[in-house]
C-alpha cells in the first residue's frame, strides 16, 4: 500500500463561496495514487464540499482541479467519462430506489461501459460476495438495512473499476452497530492499493488506514499530517480542540 | 426536506459549463422569439375577425356592467359557501361513520362515501332539477344547485378527513388509551381536534372543485356569475369579449384559493390532500 | 317506469351512449396524459421562458371551470376564425384541463426523487439523457400511478359536461335528459348512469390499486 510520487488528484488555489459564505478557502491538495486521505474537520469546515467537487458535484470559483494531470471535464460526455473511473459513496447511500440490489450494480457496467448482461452479473454478484450481501441481490434496497445498503454502494461504484474513490461520511447515517461491517469493506479495499479519498469522523479507521489526515476547518486545510504525527502532536489550536471535543475531554 | 423538493426541477441539471450555458442562452432566446410570434398571432386573429373594436369591450367599462357581475358573483360565493360547510359537515358524518365500532354504519358510510366520489356532480344536479321535481317536491334553484354539489364533495372530503384521522400520530391514540378514555372520547378529545388542524389546507384546496361545480347554476336557471354573464352577452352583444372576462374571472379565485391552501399549508407545515393524491375507490 | 323498463326501452342508446363516455374518456386521458408530458418537460426545462410558460398553462388550466372552456370553445372561438365540431370542443377542452393536472402530477413524481438519486447516477457516469431514461422517467412513472388513476376517474366524470353540447348518442348524463325528454322514467335513467358511473370508477380504482402495489418504490 505504498504510495507512490505521481499525484493522480491535484488541487490547486480552489476557492467556493455560497453566497457570502466562503466554504472553501484557497485548498491546495494532492492525491497520490494508492494513497489514502481523510478529511476530518467540525461539521461546516468544508470537507464535503471538497470531496463533491473532486467528481464536480460541486463546482468551483476559481483555481484549478487536475486528474491525472488534465483539468476536470466541465460539462457533457467527457464529465460524465470522467465520473465513471471516480468511484462515489454518499452518506445516505443513495442506492436506485427502484431497481433491485443487482441492478443497482450492473446499471453502470452495462450503460456506461457497455458491459453485456450476464458479464456484468457475474462481476456483480462477484462484488456483492465480496461485500457481504449477495444473498440479497434480487430484493429492493428499502429491504436493506444501512450497512448492507452502504456495502452495496461501495459495489456498485467497483463495478466501474474506477482510480480512485470518494467517500462522502460514509458511516453517518448507519446506526453504531453497523459501521464496523461497512469501515471493514473499506479497510480491505485500502490494503488493495485503492486511492481513497474519505470524510469521516471515524478517528480509528483515520489512525488505522490513512496514510494522510488533512484537519480543515472554517473552509481552510489547517493540518496535513501524517495520521500519528496528527494525532499525538496536532499543532494548531483548531486541531486540539476539535480531537479534545470528539475524546470527549 | 422541502427546501430539496422545491429545486429537484434545478437538481436535474448540472452546474452548467460553458457549452451547455451557451446553449440554454440560444435556447432561451429562440423561445422567446417563438413566443413573440404566438402572442402576435393570437393578437392579430383577434384583430382581424374585428374582436378588438371597441364595442366589444365598452361595456366593461360600465359600473352597471360589473354591478351585474358581482351580483352573479354573489350567488356563487352562495352557493360555494353553503355547499362548503353542507360538504364539510357531511364529509365529516360519513367519516365519523366509516372508522366507528359500528359495521353496518360503517359498510354503509363507505358505500355512500365511493359512491359521491364517483358520480359527477352534473349528473346529481339534474336528478333534483329532472328526477325530484317528479316525485312532486319543488325546491328553489339555490337548493337544485347547492344539495348535488355538497353530496358530491362530501364523498371527498370524508376521504380528506380519513387521511387526516390517519396522520395523527399512533402515539395520540396507545397515550389516550392509557389513561382510560373510551374509544368516544378518544376520537372526540384527541384525534378529530388534531385531524381537523391538520386537514385545514385540504379543506380549502377542495373549495376550488366547489367553485367549479357551481358553474353549471344555469342548468337549473340560478343566477351565479355564468348565468349573468350570458345574460350580459345578450344584452350587449358582445360574447367573445364577455366568455374571456368570466373566464379570467375564475381563474383568478381559483388561484387565489389554490395559493391561500398552500400559504396554509406551509404555514402549518401540513399537506395537501387532494383528489389526485388520495387512495382511488 | 322501472330500472328494467328503462333497459329494455332504452338500453341500445344506452350501451352506445356507454361505450361513447368510455371511448371519450380513454381519448382524454391519453390525449392529457401526451400534452402533460409536454408541458412538464417545458418545466423540468433550463430555458426560463418555457418553465414560465408551462407554470402558466398548468395554472391556467388547472383553475378554469372546465364549462367555462367550453363554452369559449363553442360559442366563442367561431367567432376568431376557430369552428370546431361539438365533440371536438368537449374532447379538447378536456385534454387541456387534463394535461395540466396529469403534469402537476408528474412534477410531484419528479420532486418525489430526490437529489441524491440524480447524484449518484451521475457519479456513475450516466448521461443527463440516461439519467432520465433510466432514473427519473421510471422512479416518476412509478410514483404517479395513484393520482394518475385518480385522474382517470376524474376524466370520466369530467365527461359529464358532454351533457351541455348536443352530441350522438348522448353521454351518461346527457342520457338522464335523452330519457326523461322521452318518457316519464324518473328516477331509474339516473340510476342507470349513475351505476354505469360507479361501476366503471369502481373497476378503474382496483386496477389502479392493484398497479400500484405492484410497482410503488418504498424508500
Amino acid at each position: 500500500m505504498a504510495a507512490s510520487d505521481t499525484a493522480i488528484i491535484q488541487m490547486h488555489h480552489v476557492d467556493k463561496h455560497y453566497g457570502q459564505l466562503h466554504v472553501l478557502q484557497d485548498i491546495n491538495l494532492d492525491v497520490h495514487k494508492g494513497e489514502v486521505v481523510v478529511l476530518i474537520g467540525p461539521s461546516g469546515s468544508g470537507k464535503s464540499t471538497l470531496c463533491r467537487t473532486i467528481n464536480r458535484l460541486e463546482t468551483i470559483d476559481s483555481g484549478e482541479i487536475l486528474f491525472e494531470g488534465k483539468p476536470l471535464p466541465q460539462e457533457g460526455k467527457e464529465l460524465a467519462a470522467y465520473r465513471a473511473e471516480i468511484g462515489m459513496v454518499f452518506q445516505s447511500f443513495n442506492l436506485f430506489a427502484h431497481k433491485s440490489i443487482l441492478d443497482n450494480v450492473t446499471l453502470g457496467p452495462r450503460e456506461v461501459l457497455k458491459t453485456p448482461k450476464d458479464v456484468a452479473e457475474k462481476e456483480a454478484m462477484e462484488l456483492l460476495e465480496r461485500v457481504g450481501v449477495a444473498e440479497q441481490a434480487h430484493k429492493v434496497p428499502a429491504q436493506l438495512s444501512g450497512g448492507q445498503q452502504q456495502r452495496v454502494a461501495i459495489a456498485r461504484s467497483l463495478a466501474m473499476h474506477p482510480k480512485a474513490m470518494l467517500f462522502d461520511e460514509p458511516t453517518s447515517a448507519l446506526d453504531p452497530e453497523m459501521i464496523n461491517e461497512v469501515l471493514e469493506v473499506m479497510v480491505e479495499l485500502a490494503r488493495e492499493g485503492m486511492t481513497m479519498v474519505v470524510v469521516t469522523h471515524e478517528m480509528n479507521f483515520a489512525r488505522r488506514v490513512s496514510n494522510r489526515v488533512v484537519f480543515m476547518a472554517d473552509g481552510q486545510i489547517m493540518e496535513e499530517a501524517s495520521p500519528d504525527e496528527f494525532f499525538d502532536h496536532p499543532k494548531t489550536d483548531r486541531a486540539k480542540d476539535f480531537l479534545d471535543s470528539i475524546r470527549g475531554h | 426536506m422541502s427546501a430539496q423538493t422545491t429545486s429537484m426541477r434545478d437538481a436535474l441539471y448540472e452546474a452548467p459549463g460553458p457549452k451547455t450555458k451557451r446553449r440554454t442562452a440560444i435556447g432561451t432566446v429562440v423561445s422567446l422569439v417563438l413566443l413573440g410570434v404566438a402572442i402576435f398571432f393570437i393578437i392579430r386573429q383577434f384583430y382581424i375577425t374585428d374582436q378588438l373594436n371597441e364595442r366589444y369591450w365598452s361595456f366593461l367599462l360600465e359600473w352597471t356592467t360589473w354591478r351585474f357581475l358581482l351580483e352573479g358573483l354573489w350567488g356563487t360565493v352562495r352557493v360555494a359557501a353553503v355547499s362548503g360547510v353542507i360538504s364539510m359537515a357531511l364529509g365529516l358524518l360519513l367519516m365519523l361513520g366509516r372508522i366507528s365500532n359500528s359495521k353496518v354504519l360503517s359498510a354503509i358510510c363507505r358505500v355512500l362515501t365511493d359512491l359521491f366520489r364517483s358520480l359527477p356532480s352534473l349528473l346529481l344536479i339534474y336528478f333534483f332539477f329532472l328526477v325530484i321535481p317528479k316525485y312532486g317536491l319543488r325546491m328553489p334553484p339555490f337548493w337544485m344547485l347547492t344539495i348535488p354539489i355538497s353530496l358530491a364533495a362530501s364523498g371527498v372530503l370524508a376521504e380528506v378527513f380519513r387521511a387526516g384521522v390517519n396522520a395523527v400520530p399512533k402515539g395520540q391514540v396507545e397515550a389516550a388509551m392509557s389513561i382510560g378514555l373510551t374509544h368516544g372520547k378518544i376520537v372526540w378529545k384527541i384525534v378529530l381536534p388534531q385531524a381537523l388542524r391538520i386537514v385545514i389546507p385540504s379543506l380549502v384546496s377542495q373549495l376550488v372543485v366547489v367553485v367549479k361545480d357551481t358553474t353549471v347554476a344555469y342548468v337549473v336557471s340560478f343566477p351565479d356569475l355564468m348565468q349573468n354573464a350570458r345574460v350580459l352577452i345578450s344584452n350587449y352583444d358582445a360574447l367573445v369579449s364577455m366568455y374571456f372576462v368570466v373566464a379570467i374571472i375564475y381563474i383568478l379565485i381559483n388561484y387565489a384559493i389554490n395559493h391561500l391552501s398552500i400559504y396554509l399549508a406551509h404555514r402549518s407545515g401540513n399537506k395537501i390532500i387532494s383528489r389526485e393524491t388520495e387512495n382511488p375507490l | 317506469m322501472g330500472v328494467g323498463e328503462v333497459v329494455a326501452e332504452f338500453g341500445g342508446v344506452y350501451v352506445q351512449s356507454l361505450l361513447s363516455t368510455w371511448l371519450m374518456t380513454i381519448v382524454c386521458f391519453l390525449g392529457g396524459l401526451a400534452l402533460g408530458v409536454l408541458i412538464t418537460v417545458m418545466r423540468v426545462s433550463p430555458i426560463k421562458p418555457l418553465r414560465v410558460v408551462g407554470d402558466f398553462y398548468v395554472q391556467v388550466f388547472r383553475n378554469i371551470p372546465t364549462i367555462s372552456l367550453l363554452v369559449i370553445f363553442v360559442y366563442a372561438l367561431p367567432y376568431l376564425g376557430l369552428l370546431l365540431e361539438y365533440r371536438a370542443c368537449l374532447i379538447v377542452c378536456i385534454i387541456l384541463v387534463v394535461s395540466s393536472f396529469a403534469s402537476e402530477n408528474f412534477m410531484s413524481g419528479i420532486n418525489a426523487i430526490g437529489v441524491g438519486q440524480i447524484e449518484a447516477a451521475r457519479s456513475v457516469g450516466l448521461s443527463f439523457v440516461q439519467i432520465v431514461r433510466l432514473i427519473v422517467i421510471p422512479q416518476a412513472l412509478r410514483t404517479t400511478v395513484l393520482p394518475m388513476t385518480n385522474l382517470l376517474i376524474a376524466t370520466l366524470l369530467t365527461t359529464a359536461m358532454g351533457s351541455q353540447v348536443p352530441l350522438t348518442p348522448p353521454e351518461l348524463t346527457g342520457m338522464v335528459n335523452y330519457v326523461n325528454a322521452r318518457s316519464v322514467a324518473g328516477i331509474s335513467a339516473f340510476v342507470v348512469s349513475a351505476i354505469c358511473y360507479a361501476g366503471t370508477a369502481l373497476v378503474i380504482g382496483f386496477l389502479g390499486n392493484k398497479l400500484d402495489k405492484k410497482v410503488r418504490i418504498v424508500r
